[in-house]
């Protein structure tokens, strides 16, 4: 089990590792800059697996298996660097190495200048994903956090496309101020538990045993969901995303996009909802509204954009409405469904992403209606991408189906009326997702593509691609096939976190669930409980 | 029974994989995959026990939620299987020889498997979720078939709207499935007609209308049918598998899967929006002068009367026309494929002629399946539509008006398309060198004629594909109540189609080059062949509203929210820096007369006054 | 005659006046220097006649630790005009601007 530990301690610091040494060391050779960075960006992906493997049989502590707590000199202030993996985080933890994976192998083979630079920024980011997932001391969290998100300023800046100048500048300004709001609320959180420790479970067991008033739960409540939210992309906060994401370079955006943005809706389920269920039932009617704006509104702009990027950008902030509405619903159904929607939109968005690119490196524009005609001459790359667009639009057999489902079968029990424009969302994605591909690859393609093509012929997904490509496709399909991989892990925490309300016809108020929520401090799972059931 | 829902997707996998390029190892593999279906499902079929049969695994749980992978075999499941497999065999075949000319032959083969896989997928679900993502997956093998044609704009635009249309069905179904969940607790379809023979007040209305949108959109009834004609865009053997025989029948099969949910008001609308379709389906073929099309809105027309025949309450009767109308339909476009083929890929019927004599085979199939359409006494067209009109005119008889219409429609139309296209002297090159297609191209043509014919004979099939719609079509064919409709429609069924024949005798003559009924009534003629304006309605709305709306939408979101918002609060900030900044004056003095306001504010700070 | 302690008091008051608006209102750098200078020894009258007034030592002593303050501060201060004048050829204090906004 110290082994198990030590390995989730080792899946951080061995990518911040490599990255610190591509930063340290001047005109490293090309062959060693590869062999480090790969090295560093395979090893979390395979510690991710390994703990995956290792999850079912790993004792629980106080709810997180593979526990373990060190102290980095910061302990006079209850900062420890605790770390350990539960169900919620195990999904998001895997995704974080998977992803990190593709985007390394994306970066090997781009053709960005300065690469020793570039891939030691990607791999600090890569170890503060992996860290922000495996922490449960909640300042590790926010640091690991800001660790991720400085890397994608430099990144944007440097090697990003048209505009990146002033994109970075406001992504990173406007992502911050998100974090800075939300590093208020948990400061506040901490000096309400008692001023004893960042320590998650610490701060839970205190707040069982002496509820926040209600005041105090809204207002923190508040200030996480408006901070996290920012960092999510809700509505009307999500301006940085479309102009940020068509500027930054393919490894930056596919991190970014698919496993950074996520950390917000974590921070909600991990930290703010369990621990602050009052707020959570305060602010739920707004969270709604904000949420379907996401899907409705973002939706429907999504369909009048022409470039590609900025399309995939806004489609993103669309499928981040729906893991919001699931959080709205405040029951194991919806918020089990976000978890799941989350690790498929990673997976898909990542796939996208590089798509995007690549599609760009055979037309050299984004803008789609000059584009058409590549299905015949790549068709492994139409294949991919149709196969993306079909995940991320909620296509049974693909990872993403599976979460919408959940969250839309959760919606009706929590408001009947919601699940009508939520749905309304599956039409308009597959509206602007088939049109995009409409205009890509089918039909002929224009005049300007054609003169193009003369000198430089269009070739089909190339070695790189490939196989950062099937890595994320297999990982949709994969989970897509058999959700119950990660399903029963989610189901496991988010059942004893979040009860369903029993009553099944319409009119469920979320009083309700905050009753029953008071009790289930108590009810953090008994180990050989959970043993049983999960033998398989 | 998993092996057969198993083997097509494991071929699709294999053909993706591996045998993209090489299009006659996919088609093999493919054809191969169809055969085990067949041969598996015949095999089931004999070892079936006469009850019903379900099996079900948990796929996906979270918290009170369970979506299971489940069977359920019963009599409809049964004759589906058959349908299904059996067609999708010979379509199989004949796509070898269809397709023997093209570049992307494995992809095809990939797709056809997929589709096979997705619609076994639907027939045998026990639960409303896997019909649901089988129903996806259905609607997703449709957009990748329709768009094999991919260099084309029309495949392109095809595709894309059959799937959207059909994402507007599911948008309705999807919320019914969820109000199902919560209302009955399970979505399991045993439990739940269970639980309705139990409460029969348990069916709600609102649930049935958003149960039947998947209908719709599947099924292409109105308002969603504006996908089906476009879709002949795709290579004619998917036209006939897909929208022909299985996939649109698919919407029917659920109908008759979840007959017990619907209440008496949804059984109202589902028989006038049948009836109608019917109809006015056979009006717009009217109009339509490339071979596929005419064959699309027969298919409406179709599916019309399968509906009505659930609609009134007898849904094995809409079974049994949908198992007679999957041979002859599917018949009819592989004539119309050979025909193609043959001609270089000709579509418009007046550029065609002297048919029967270059293509003899092939034109007498298509007089089989024509026939069988037309409800020709004694083919098997015959016994299943006269006993949809039957039931319907014993039971509701302005259905009944609707329907028997619809039936001079069929002959009208179809009768048009015989004379002009197989008779008189060919009208274009491409026409002129056509020949005969080859044995694996006309084998099946003969099967299906064969069946096309004689399949009607409901008292000679198996008990175990029969057991769906026997009782019910006995009843109307010798029972008490409906014994003088029987009479009369008698009379009437075989003067309508005989009427139908003999005006297109008169109006379009044999062998014509010209649509003579555009010379006589040109309005009438341009209002059928634009479909009566109900395609031009949507293409209105998606360019003229929808754009704009979402054009100012993105303008709104670009202006107000990231230029007034964020860039106004940045520019805030601006101001504030430049405030700020102006009180660096530069000047020597002007820090001196801040130093003194400083000592000043000091001075009276310590002096107590501040 | 005998002069009053009120006389110093004016005569220093007058001095600092002086001192102080010429460092607010002149424009040559050294100028203002010697007005400041000029402050520095009206305090130090000031001191020295309370001083001899009360008969303490305390404000002579004072003076001492002013006049070592003013000749360092004369001596920063001048090195630091000599060698603005070698960048900008000039004392003038309005074109000493560098710093605005």
């Amino acid at each position: 089990m110290v082994f198990d530990s030590t390995l989730l301690l080792l899946s951080f610091l061995i990518p911040l590792f490599g990255g610190f040494t591509l930063l340290g060391f001047r005109n490293l050779s090309p062959s060693i800059i590869r062999l480090v960075a790969l090295t560093c960006f395979t090893v979390p992906l395979l510690i991710a697996v390994w703990m995956y493997f290792m999850f079912v049989d790993a004792p629980i502590t106080d709810g997180y298996r593979f526990y373990t707590e060190m102290d980095t000199g910061l302990g006079d202030f209850g900062i420890f660097l605790t770390l350990g993996l539960n169900g919620v985080s195990l999904p998001l933890f895997f995704l974080a190495g998977l992803v990190g994976l593709a985007a390394g192998i994306q970066a090997l083979h781009s053709d960005a200048g300065r690469r020793q630079l570039y891939l030691s920024l990607l791999l600090i980011m890569q170890g503060g994903l992996m860290g922000t997932f495996a922490s449960i001391d909640v300042f590790f969290f926010y640091f690991f956090h800001e660790l991720a998100l400085i890397p994608t300023f430099v990144m944007i800046g440097i090697w990003g496309g048209f505009g990146r100048r002033s994109a970075a500048i406001e992504m990173t300004i406007y992502l911050t101020l998100g974090a800075l709001i939300s590093l208020l609320g948990l400061l506040l959180l901490y000096t309400s538990a008692g001023d004893i420790s960042f320590n998650l479970i610490t701060i839970r067991e205190y707040l069982a045993s002496q509820p926040l008033s209600e005041t105090l739960s809204n207002n923190i409540f508040g200030l996480l969901l408006f901070g996290f939210g920012i960092l999510v992309s809700l509505f009307p906060f999500h301006s940085w995303a479309p102009r940020g994401y068509a500027a930054a370079p393919t490894a930056a955006a596919m991190l970014h996009a698919g496993v950074l943005k996520k950390f917000g809706l974590y921070g909600l389920i991990q930290i703010a909802y369990p621990l602050l269920p009052q707020g959570a039932a305060h602010w739920g009617p707004l969270l709604l509204w904000l949420a379907l704006g996401n899907v409705v509104v973002i939706g429907l702009i999504t369909m009048a954009q022409r470039d590609l990027k900025q399309m995939v950008g806004y489609s993103s902030v669309m499928h981040m409405g729906y893991c919001f509405l699931g959080l709205v619903t405040f029951d194991a159904i919806g918020i089990g469904g976000a978890v799941m929607l989350m690790f498929g939109h990673g997976l898909s968005v990542a796939l996208l992403f590089l798509l995007s690119t690549a599609v760009f490196h055979r037309t050299q524009t984004y803008d789609m209606k000059e584009m058409g005609g590549l299905a015949s001459r790549t068709p492994i790359l139409a294949g991919m991408f149709v196969a993306a667009t079909f995940a991320s639009i909620g296509l049974p057999g693909f990872a993403n189906f599976w979460g919408e489902f959940a969250i839309f079968v959760s919606l009706w029990n929590y408001e009947p009326w919601v699940l009508v424009p939520a749905a309304a969302g599956i039409v308009i994605s597959a509206i602007y997702g088939l049109r995009a591909v409409a205009w890509i690859f089918f039909g002929a393609p224009s005049e300007a593509l054609k003169e193009h093509w003369k000198e430089n012929k269009p070739f089909d997904l190339r070695q790189g691609e490939r196989l950062s490509a099937t890595l994320l496709f297999s990982g949709l399909l994969i989970v897509g096939f058999f959700p119950r991989i990660f399903s029963d892990y989610i189901n496991l925490d988010v059942s004893t976190i979040f009860a369903t309300d029993p009553a099944m016809v319409d009119n469920v108020s979320t009083e309700g669930a905050v009753g029953e929520l008071s009790e289930l401090y108590e009810v953090i799972p008994e180990p050989d409980h959970i043993q049983a059931e999960v033998s398989r | 029974m998993i092996l057969i829902l198993v083997s097509p997707l494991i071929s699709a996998g294999v053909i993706a994989l591996f045998f993209r390029d090489s299009g006659g190892i996919a088609s093999a593999i493919s054809v191969a995959a169809s055969a085990c279906i067949l041969v598996f499902s015949i095999i089931l079929l004999m070892h079936a026990p006469e009850t019903t049969y379900s099996a079900s695994i948990e796929w996906f749980a979270v918290g009170d939620f369970t979506l299971s992978l489940g069977f359920l075999l019963n009599g409809h499941t049964a004759l589906l299987l058959f349908v299904v497999s059996f067609v999708g065999f010979w379509i199989h075949l004949f796509s070898v020889g269809y397709m023997d000319d093209d570049k992307a032959k494995g992809r095809f083969f990939g797709g056809l498997s997929i589709f096979m896989f997705s619609m076994l997928g639907i027939v045998l679900a026990d639960n409303l979720a896997m019909i649901f993502i089988f129903w996806e997956l259905v609607g997703f093998s449709s957009y990748m078939l329709i768009a094999h044609y991919c260099d084309t704009d029309e495949a392109a635009s095809a595709s894309k709207k059959a799937f959207i249309v059909n994402r507007v069905g599911d948008f309705g179904f999807l919320i019914g499935i969820v109000w199902c969940f919560w209302h009955f607790g399970t979505l399991d379809l045993k439990e739940m007609s269970w639980a309705v023979s139990m409460d029969p007040s348990l069916a709600i209305t609102g649930l049935g209308l958003l149960l039947i949108c998947g209908f719709l959109g599947k099924s292409a009834q109105f308002p969603l049918h504006v996908w089906l004609p476009d879709a002949m865009a795709g290579p004619t053997p998917i036209s006939a598998l897909i929208h022909a025989a299985t996939m649109v029948a698919a919407g029917i099969f659920l109908l008759v899967r979840i007959d017990f949910l619907l209440t008496p008001f949804v059984l109202d609308w589902i028989a006038w929006t049948g009836a109608g379709m019917a109809f006015f389906a056979g009006l717009i073929a009217l109009g339509q002068n490339d071979i596929k099309k005419i064959l699309a809105y027969s298919t409406l027309s179709q599916l019309g009367y399968m509906a009505a025949a659930v609609g009134i309450g007898l849904p094995g009767l809409g079974l049994f026309h949908l198992t007679t109308h999957a041979f002859f339909k599917a018949l009819l476009f592989l004539c119309s494929g050979s025909i193609i083929h043959a001609c270089h890929h000709e579509q418009d019927i007046f550029k065609m002629g002297g048919l029967l004599r270059k293509m003899p085979v092939t034109s007498l199939a298509f007089l089989a399946g024509m026939l069988a359409l037309m409800g020709a006494n004694y083919t098997a067209g015959y016994w299943s539509k006269e006993a949809i009109m039957t039931a319907a005119l014993a039971i509701d008889p302005l259905v009944f008006w609707f329907l028997i219409g619809g039936a001079v429609l069929t002959a009208l139309y179809m009768g048009r398309l015989f004379f002009i296209a197989f008779f008189g002297k060919p009208r274009s090159v491409n026409v002129e060198h056509c020949k005969e297609s080859g044995p694996v191209m006309i084998l099946p043509l003969i099967v299906l004629a064969i069946l096309a014919l004689v399949g009607g004979f409901y008292t000679f099939w198996p008990e175990v594909l029969s057991q769906s719609f026997i009782g019910e079509v006995n009843n109307v064919y010798h029972g008490e109540e409906f014994h003088s409709a029987h009479e009369s429609l008698k009379i009437w069924g075989t003067v309508a189609w005989i009427a139908g024949l003999a005006i297109a005798l008169l109006i379009y003559g044999v062998g014509t080059s010209k649509d003579r009924l555009d010379g006589w009534l040109p309005g009438l003629v341009l209002v059928f062949r634009r479909r009566l304006f109900i395609d031009d309605v949507y293409d209105f709305y998606v360019t003229k509203i929808q754009q704009r709306f979402v054009d100012i939408l993105g303008f709104l979101d670009l202006f107000l929210i990231s230029g007034v918002f964020v860039r106004g609060s940045a520019g805030i900030a601006g101001l504030l820096g430049v405030f700020t900044r102006s009180l660096h004056v530069g000047s020597i003095h002007g820090y001196v007369y801040w130093f003194l306001l400083g000592v000043v504010l000091f001075w009276a700070f310590s002096m107590g006054w501040i | 005659m005998t002069l009053s302690l009120n006389s110093f008091l004016l005569i220093s008051g007058l001095l600092f006046a002086i001192g102080f608006f010429g460092v607010l209102l002149r424009r040559n750098a050294l100028v203002i220097f010697m007005s400041l200078e000029l402050m520095l020894n009206a305090s130090i009258l000031a001191l020295v006649a309370f001083s001899r007034f009360n008969g303490t030592m305390d404000g002579n002593l004072f003076v001492f630790f002013i006049i070592t303050v003013a000749a360092a501060e004369i001596a920063v201060g001048l090195a630091i005009i000599v060698s603005l004048f070698r960048k900008r050829q000039s004392v003038m204090v309005e074109q000493l601007s560098s710093l605005k906004n």
